[in-house]
């Protein structure tokens, strides 16, 4: 087996709850983060601390807003993050496909 | 190292990619259009029957009810359309196909032997209500596998409560045309498809627009 593509993944991307954070945002414009947190039921710490990460990084956007007087806070995919999503996913049907039987 | 986690890693995209698409955005308003049109036609059924004394029920039934089906699907189709326009998204994106494909056998044969047995006149109108109830659950619960984990639910909901319903009719020999007046086929066919078609959709509307509201107010 060719381990190019599995050294070449986004080792920020790969970790999983980072990973289900960049699948829910890059099929929609953005989240709040209340939408993220439940729909993948981690802790508001855990979910903090991944989209720290990723925002470092350049993958994520964060606003602040108001809604009804209340603080709201939205999530989106950059377009650098978009790229790196369709990277990483290219790499892994590569990986996919290396491993199928011939 | 396990050789398939790249393709569990796809599938578990694919799958959160899913549930975060456009129509499930759409689906609170959707529910609630498409229990009200329920609603609405069984009123307008029995009011109908009680008024009017309809002999031809079952063309009458039938009718109305296809009408309105293709209503809430043409209904459906544009708060999806402009919930998308409304967020920049492609309406027909790969997501939404998939919900599509997975709903349309069951609802094609049901709309199938419903306008042929509206038309032909091969049974009556509480039977045709569940073989309506029937495949609509088994359509649901297809759909299920691509969108929220609530909707394989509602769709077990359709047809669990259908199949007592109509266990408790069977048992009460209400479908015996001789024992029951056509007309009271007909008013208890709309008063099962109004609680089906109409109550079970605005309830679970009305959950998706409370929990989705909820969910935002951060």
């Amino acid at each position: 087996m060719n381990p190019e593509p599995f050294l070449q993944l986004d080792r920020v991307i790969h970790e999983k709850g980072r990973l289900a954070i960049m699948s829910m945002l890059a099929a929609s414009p953005e989240l709040s983060f209340t939408e993220l947190r439940d729909a993948l039921g981690m802790t508001d710490g855990n979910l903090t601390t991944h989209i720290r990460a990723l925002q470092e990084e350049g993958y994520v956007s964060v606003a602040k807003s108001y809604q009804n007087n209340r603080p709201l806070t939205t999530c989106s995919l950059t377009t650098p993050g978009r790229k790196a999503f369709a990277e990483y996913i290219n790499l892994l049907e590569q990986i996919v496909r290396q491993n199928k039987p011939r | 190292m396990n050789p398939n986690w790249a393709e569990e890693n796809l599938q578990t995209i694919r799958t959160l990619m899913e549930r975060s698409a456009v129509y499930r955005r759409a689906l609170a308003p959707i529910m609630l259009f498409a229990g009200t049109m329920g609603v609405l036609t069984a009123t307008i059924g029995i009011w109908s029957q009680q008024f009017w004394s309809l002999q031809d029920s079952m063309q009458v039934f039938g009718t109305l009810w296809l009408g309105t089906a293709a209503i809430v699907v043409a209904g459906a189709f544009l708060t999806a359309r402009r919930q998308a326009i409304k967020d920049k998204e492609h309406f027909w994106s790969p997501p939404t196909r998939r919900v599509g494909q997975a709903l349309l056998p069951a609802l094609s044969a049901g709309m199938f032997l419903g306008g042929l047995f509206t038309f032909v006149g091969l049974t009556n109108a509480i039977t045709l209500t569940f073989i309506w109830l029937f495949f609509y659950g088994c359509a649901l619960h297809s759909a299920g596998f691509f969108m929220l984990r609530g909707m394989k639910c509602f769709g077990w909901i359709f047809i669990g409560l259908a199949a007592v319903t109509a266990s408790v009719l069977c048992f009460l020999n209400i479908t015996r045309p001789l024992a029951f007046p056509a007309s009271n086929i007909a008013i208890t066919a709309h008063l099962l498809m109004g609680f089906f078609f109409g109550v079970l959709h605005l309830a679970y509307g009305a959950y998706l627009y409370l929990t989705e509201k909820r969910k935002n107010a951060a």
